[in-house]
C-alpha cells in the first residue's frame, strides 16, 4: 500500500500486479450486485412500459409477475409520442428543457454569486442573512402555492415560462450549499487575488468559479432534477400547452376514474432520459481536489 | 474564462427572452370561449376535436381549452375566482356543484341547452346538477357514474346462489351476509369481498362507494332538511350500518387496503365479489372474460341505494355569452364522435338516447343492471356547500372504523365537525334556515 | 503544507481593501431579490392569512379576522401532534438510513473502480424518478400479502415469518415509508458527499499514510474530519426535508393507519386543499415553521460547538 493518487477510501488498491486485477474484478461484481439491488425496483417500471395492455399490467401488479413481460412491445413509447394533438408530448419535452435550461443556468449564476458574496464578501448582516435563508427553505412549497399564484396572476405572467423560471432559480438551498464549499477555500487564494487588486465578481468569477466545479455540478444535477420533477406549481401556473411542461402532460394518464398504466409507465420512463443525460454530462465536472491543485499552484 | 463567461450571459439573456417571448403569445381575444375542463387522454382529445368542429361551424368563434389534470382542480378555481378569471364553461365534480352554486361562480343552464337534450337526460344526470335550494339544474353532461357487485358467474352457479336479475330483487342484507360467510369457507377464496380500500382517503371513493350502505339502511350523511348530521350520521341506524361494514373487516372478508384493487381478477382470483364502479367492469372483464357478472349492490333495509355523479358542465356567471356557452354545450354532448369516444370506453350513459346506443349499457348488456340503478336506486351525495367537509371527515372516520376504532365515537366525532363547518359559515344560508 | 481547510464562515473579512461593497450587493442582490418576491412575500402572507377563516375556494360570505382562534385550534388538536410526533420519529430514522447509506455509496463511487461514470449513473436513477412513479412501484414491492418484499421474507424465513402488511400495519407503516423514502432520495445525499469528496486535498492522504495510517484510520481521521462542512449541510438540509414529508403519505398511506404516517405537511395539505381552510393551513405551515427552525438552531449550536 505505498502510493495511492487518489483518495480512494474503500476500494482497495495493491501495489502488485496481480491481486489488483482480481481485487479489481471483486470490486467490480460486489458494486454491480449492490447496484442491480438498489435499482431492481425500476425494473418494474421498465418492465411495465413494454406491456401494451394496460389491465395485464394492473393484474400482475404485487407479484413477482409485475417484473416479467412476456411479449415486450414498444407500443406504449409510441402511442404517447403520437397522441395527434391533444396531448403534444413533443411540445411538453421542448417546454421542460427551455425551462430546465433557462432555469439552471440562471441559477448556478445567481446562487453561486449569492454564496460567495455571504461566504467572502464585507458586507455587514450576512450571516443573518444566510439564517434568515436557510430559514425559508423551512417553508412547505405547498403552503405557498396559493398566495404565489395570485402574485403571479396579478403581475400578468399565468400561463407562462417566466413564472416557471424564476421563482425557482434562487434558492436558499443551493445559496447555503455553495457557500458551505466556499468557506472551506484557503483563505491565501483570496487574498492572493486581491493583492492583484481584483474586486469581487473577478475574484468571484475568475478564481473562486474554476475551482468549483464539482459543488456548481452538484447544483446543477439538483436543481435540475428539482425543476424537471416539479408538479404542483406548474400544474397551478399553466392553463393550455403553450409552457405546460412533461411532468404535467403525464398527469394526465391518471384519469378520474382509471390510471392508464401502460402510458403512464412509458411516458416516466421517457420523462427520465434527458434528464439521465443530463446528470451523466454534468457528473464530468467531478473531477477530484480542484482546491487542493489550486492550493498547491 | 471571462470570455466564456460573456457567452454564458448571453446565453442566459437569449434563453430569458425566448421563454419570455413564448409566454408573450397569447390567443387571439375576439369571441373566446374558454372551457375549463380536467379529463383521461381520451376525454382531452375528444374535446379538443369536438371544439374545432364547433369552430368550423361557427365561424369567429374560438374555443380556448383549459386543460387541468384534477389534482388541483379546486385550487385552480379558488385561483381563477380571486383572480376574477373563471372561464366561460367549466367542468366540475358533481358532489361539489351546491358548493359552486352557493358561492355564486355558476348560474342555471337550462335556458341555454337544448330541449333535446334536456329531455334526454337520466333522473340521476338531472339529480347530480340540481341545486336543492331552487331545484334549477346548473349542470350536465354525457356521462354519469355508479357503483355495482361483480361475481364470477360460474363461482355463484357453483355455490347454488341466486343471481338477481333486476335492482328489484337485489339480494337482501341477509342474503347477502349469507353469501359473504358462504364465500369465507369456499376453497380458493382468500377475500369474500373487495371494497376497494386501496383507493385510500384521497379519492371521493369512501363516501361515494360506502354512502350507498348508510342510505338502504335508512340514514344519511346529514339531515337533508335540517343540514345538521348529528343525530343523523351518529344516529343508531348509521352506527348499524358502519359497524356491520366493520364487522366485515375484522373477519377478515374484505381485501385489505394495502392488498392492491387487483384481488378480484388477480392470478388465482383472491376476492371473490367486488364493490366497484363502473370502471371496474372493463378491468375486470378483460381478464375474466363473460364469466363476469354484474348484480345491483344489496338492499340492507327497504330499499335499495347506489350511488351517482361524475364530472360534469356548467356555465359560470362569468360568462360572457352564456347562449353561446350553451350552443357549444348542446352541439357537444349530440356530436356523435364525442359519443363514440365515450362509448369506446364504457362510459357511464347519463343521456338515455346514449345508453339505448350503448351495447354494455342497454337492455341486454352486461352492465344494463348497473345502469337501472341509475333511474331507480341512485341517490347523490348530500347536496350542500359544506359538501368538502363532510365527505373528509366520513372518510376518515369510516377508515378509521375499518382499522377498528368505535362507530359511535368516529361518527359522533364526524358529525360534530360537519357541523362546526356549518355552524362556522352561519349555517350557509340559505341552507338550514328554510 | 498545513492547511487549514475549514475556516470559520466569514473568513474573508480582511479580503479586499477598495471599495466593493456595491458590487458585492449587486451580486448578492438578484438571488434574494427573487427569493424574497416569490418565497418570502407569499410566506408573510399565511401570517396575514392565519389571523382569518379564509376559504379556498372564496365565498359570499367575506373571510374575517378570527384573531389566534386557528392556533388554539390546532394546539389542542391531538391530531397535529400526533402527526408532528410521527414528523419526529420519521426524521430520526430517515437521517441515518439515508446519509449513511448515501455517504457509503459516495464513498464507493469515488474511487478508481473501472466503469465509474456508468457506476454513477445507475446509483442515481432512484433520485431522478418522480415520486409518484416510486410510490406505484413501491406499492406493489409492499403488496400484502402476496408482494415480493413479503414473499422474499418467507423464502428467507423458511415460510416461519407470516406475510407482513407493511404499510397497513401502525407498526410497520412508518419504518416502510423510511425506506422507500430513503431509497428514492438518497442521491441527493450522495451527489452532495461526491462532491465534498473531491474537495479533500489529495496531500492529507499522503500525510496520512506517511504516518502510517491504514484505510480504517483514514477514514476516521481525514476523510470525515474533511467533510465537516458537507455534514452540516447535509444534517440540516436532510432534516428540514424530512419534516416537510408529505408526497409519499398524500399518495400511498393518507396518514393511515389510524394516523400512524399522518404528518405536518399532510395534515396541513388536508386543512387547506381538502378541507378548504386556508387560515387553519396557513397557522399549520407558521407552527412548523418555527418548530424546524428551532431544530434547525439547535443543530447548529451542536455542530458549531464541537469545532
Amino acid at each position: 500500500m505505498t502510493s495511492i493518487s487518489h483518495p480512494a477510501t474503500l476500494a482497495p488498491a495493491p501495489s502488485r500486479p496481480v491481486p489488483r486485477d482480481w481485487s479489481r474484478v471483486i470490486a467490480v461484481v460486489a458494486v454491480s450486485i449492490l447496484a442491480l439491488v438498489v435499482i431492481s425496483p425500476l425494473f418494474l417500471l421498465a418492465v411495465a412500459s413494454l406491456k401494451p395492455d394496460r389491465f395485464q399490467i394492473l393484474a400482475d401488479m404485487g407479484s413477482f409477475r409485475a417484473f416479467w413481460v412476456s411479449d415486450p412491445s414498444l407500443q406504449n413509447f409510441r402511442d404517447v409520442w403520437t397522441f395527434s394533438g391533444a396531448l403534444p408530448f413533443g411540445r411538453y419535452l421542448v417546454n421542460s428543457l427551455i425551462i430546465l435550461f433557462v432555469t439552471v443556468l440562471g441559477g448556478v449564476f445567481l446562487n453561486s454569486m449569492a454564496a460567495f458574496v455571504l461566504a467572502w464578501g464585507r458586507l455587514p448582516g450576512r450571516a443573518v442573512i444566510l439564517t434568515a435563508l436557510i430559514a425559508l427553505y423551512i417553508v412547505p412549497q405547498e403552503s405557498i402555492v396559493l398566495p404565489l399564484l395570485t402574485i403571479v396572476n396579478r403581475v400578468g405572467l399565468s400561463d407562462s415560462f417566466t413564472a416557471q423560471i424564476l421563482p425557482f432559480m434562487a434558492s436558499p438551498l443551493y445559496i447555503f450549499l455553495i457557500y458551505q464549499f466556499f468557506i472551506q477555500v484557503p483563505r491565501d487564494i483570496y487574498d492572493a487575488a486581491t493583492v492583484d487588486g481584483a474586486g469581487p465578481f473577478r475574484i468571484y468569477w475568475s478564481v473562486f468559479l474554476p475551482i468549483s466545479l464539482p459543488v456548481l455540478a452538484t447544483v446543477a444535477i439538483l436543481l435540475g432534477i428539482e425543476t424537471w420533477n416539479q408538479y404542483l406549481w406548474p400544474l397551478m401556473v399553466t392553463q393550455t400547452d403553450r409552457a405546460r411542461p412533461i411532468s404535467v402532460g403525464i398527469a394526465s394518464f391518471f384519469g378520474h376514474d382509471s390510471v392508464y398504466w401502460n402510458s403512464a409507465m412509458a411516458a416516466s420512463v421517457m420523462m427520465m432520459i434527458p434528464v439521465l443525460i443530463f446528470y451523466l454530462a454534468f457528473q464530468r465536472w467531478f473531477v477530484s481536489s480542484f482546491i487542493s491543485s489550486a492550493v498547491k499552484g | 474564462m471571462s470570455r466564456m463567461g460573456n457567452r454564458l450571459l448571453r446565453l442566459t439573456a437569449l434563453t430569458t427572452a425566448l421563454g419570455a417571448g413564448l409566454a408573450g403569445l397569447t390567443a387571439a381575444e375576439a369571441a373566446t370561449l374558454k372551457l375549463m375542463f380536467q379529463g383521461d387522454p381520451y376525454e382531452v382529445k375528444v374535446i379538443t376535436e369536438t371544439a374545432k368542429k364547433f369552430e368550423a361551424a361557427n365561424p369567429g368563434t374560438t374555443i380556448e381549452l383549459i386543460n387541468t389534470p384534477h389534482d388541483a382542480y379546486n385550487e385552480k378555481v379558488g385561483a381563477a375566482v380571486s383572480a376574477n378569471s373563471l372561464p366561460d364553461i367549466m367542468q366540475l365534480d358533481a358532489p361539489f356543484l351546491a358548493n359552486y352554486v352557493w358561492s355564486g361562480f355558476i348560474q342555471p343552464i337550462g335556458p341555454f341547452i337544448d330541449k333535446a337534450v334536456l329531455d334526454d337526460m337520466t333522473a340521476s344526470n338531472v339529480a347530480q346538477g340540481t341545486y336543492p335550494v331552487d331545484k334549477q339544474l346548473y349542470a350536465l353532461g354525457l356521462t354519469d357514474s355508479t357503483v355495482a357487485l361483480y361475481a364470477s358467474r360460474k363461482q355463484l352457479t357453483d355455490l347454488g346462489v341466486r343471481i338477481p336479475t333486476s335492482v328489484e330483487d337485489a339480494w337482501t342484507k341477509d342474503e347477502f351476509e349469507a353469501l359473504l360467510t358462504k364465500l369465507s369457507t369456499t376453497p380458493g377464496v382468500k377475500w369474500p369481498l373487495d371494497l376497494f380500500r386501496s383507493y385510500g382517503t384521497k379519492t371521493e371513493w369512501i363516501t361515494y362507494a360506502y354512502e350507498p350502505v348508510l342510505e338502504s339502511f335508512g340514514c344519511d350523511l346529514i339531515d337533508r332538511t335540517t343540514w345538521k348530521a348529528e343525530g343523523t350520521l351518529d344516529g343508531d341506524t348509521c352506527v348499524e350500518a358502519a359497524k356491520l361494514m366493520q364487522s366485515w373487516v375484522q373477519k377478515g372478508w374484505v381485501v385489505p387496503q394495502s392488498a392492491g384493487g387487483n384481488q378480484f381478477y388477480a392470478e388465482g382470483r383472491p376476492a371473490a365479489l367486488a364493490w366497484g364502479g363502473h370502471w371496474f367492469y372493463a378491468e375486470a372483464h378483460s381478464q375474466l372474460g363473460d364469466d363476469v357478472v354484474v348484480v345491483p349492490l344489496p338492499k340492507f333495509g327497504e330499499k335499495g341505494a347506489s350511488p351517482n355523479g361524475t364530472w360534469i358542465y356548467a356555465i359560470t356567471k362569468n360568462a360572457s355569452d352564456p347562449a353561446l356557452a350553451g350552443k357549444f354545450l348542446s352541439f357537444m354532448l349530440q356530436d356523435p364522435d364525442y359519443r363514440a369516444a365515450y362509448r369506446e370506453h364504457a362510459g357511464f350513459p347519463g343521456l338515455k338516447s346514449f345508453a339505448a346506443d350503448s351495447p354494455l349499457y342497454a337492455q341486454g348488456g352486461a352492465m344494463a343492471l348497473a345502469f337501472e340503478q341509475a333511474s331507480k336506486s341512485a341517490v347523490p351525495r348530500p347536496p350542500h356547500p359544506a359538501y368538502p367537509t363532510i365527505t373528509l371527515a366520513f372518510q376518515k372516520a369510516m377508515n378509521n372504523i375499518f382499522d377498528g376504532a368505535d362507530a359511535k365515537d368516529e361518527l359522533s366525532k364526524a358529525a360534530k365537525e360537519i357541523d362546526a363547518d356549518i355552524e362556522d359559515n352561519d349555517g350557509y344560508p340559505p341552507f338550514g334556515g328554510n | 503544507m498545513s492547511i487549514d481547510a475549514v475556516p470559520a464562515p466569514g473568513a474573508g473579512r480582511r479580503g479586499a481593501l477598495f471599495g466593493g461593497r456595491m458590487q458585492e450587493a449587486a451580486m448578492l442582490l438578484p438571488a434574494l431579490a427573487l427569493i424574497a418576491v416569490f418565497l418570502l412575500l407569499p410566506f408573510l402572507s399565511s401570517f396575514r392569512i392565519a389571523l382569518t377563516n379564509e376559504r379556498l375556494i372564496p365565498r359570499p360570505v367575506p373571510p374575517r379576522f378570527v384573531g389566534l382562534d386557528n392556533f388554539q385550534n390546532i394546539l389542542s388538536d391531538h391530531e397535529f401532534w400526533v402527526a408532528l410526533w410521527n414528523v419526529a420519529r420519521f426524521t430520526l430514522m430517515v437521517l441515518p438510513v439515508q446519509c449513511g447509506f448515501a455517504l457509503a455509496v459516495a464513498l464507493i463511487l469515488n474511487t478508481k473502480l473501472p466503469f465509474r461514470n456508468v457506476f454513477r449513473g445507475l446509483f442515481f436513477l432512484p433520485a431522478i424518478t418522480s415520486m409518484v412513479v416510486v410510490c406505484v412501484i413501491w406499492a406493489t414491492l409492499f403488496q400484502y400479502p402476496t408482494g415480493p418484499f413479503n414473499q422474499i421474507l418467507s423464502v428467507l424465513s423458511f415460510g416461519m415469518a407470516g406475510p407482513v402488511d407493511w404499510l397497513g400495519d401502525p407498526r410497520f407503516a412508518m419504518p416502510a415509508l423510511v425506506l422507500l423514502s430513503a431509497w428514492q432520495a438518497y442521491g441527493f445525499q450522495m451527489i452532495v458527499y461526491l462532491a465534498g469528496l473531491q474537495g479533500i486535498p489529495e496531500s492529507l492522504y499522503e500525510a496520512a499514510e506517511l504516518d502510517g495510517a491504514n484505510r480504517w484510520q483514514r477514514f476516521w481521521h481525514v476523510t470525515m474530519p474533511s467533510l465537516r462542512q458537507t455534514h452540516i449541510f447535509v444534517l440540516i438540509i436532510t432534516t428540514i426535508q424530512a419534516f416537510k414529508l408529505f408526497t409519499q403519505v398524500n399518495i400511498l398511506t393518507q396518514g393511515g393507519p389510524r394516523g400512524t404516517t399522518d404528518t405536518v405537511v399532510h395534515y396541513m395539505f388536508t386543512a387547506g386543499f381538502v378541507n378548504q381552510r386556508l387560515g387553519l393551513a396557513s397557522t399549520v405551515a407558521i407552527i412548523l415553521f418555527f418548530i424546524v427552525l428551532i431544530v434547525s438552531l439547535v443543530q447548529r449550536f451542536v455542530v458549531r460547538d464541537r469545532k
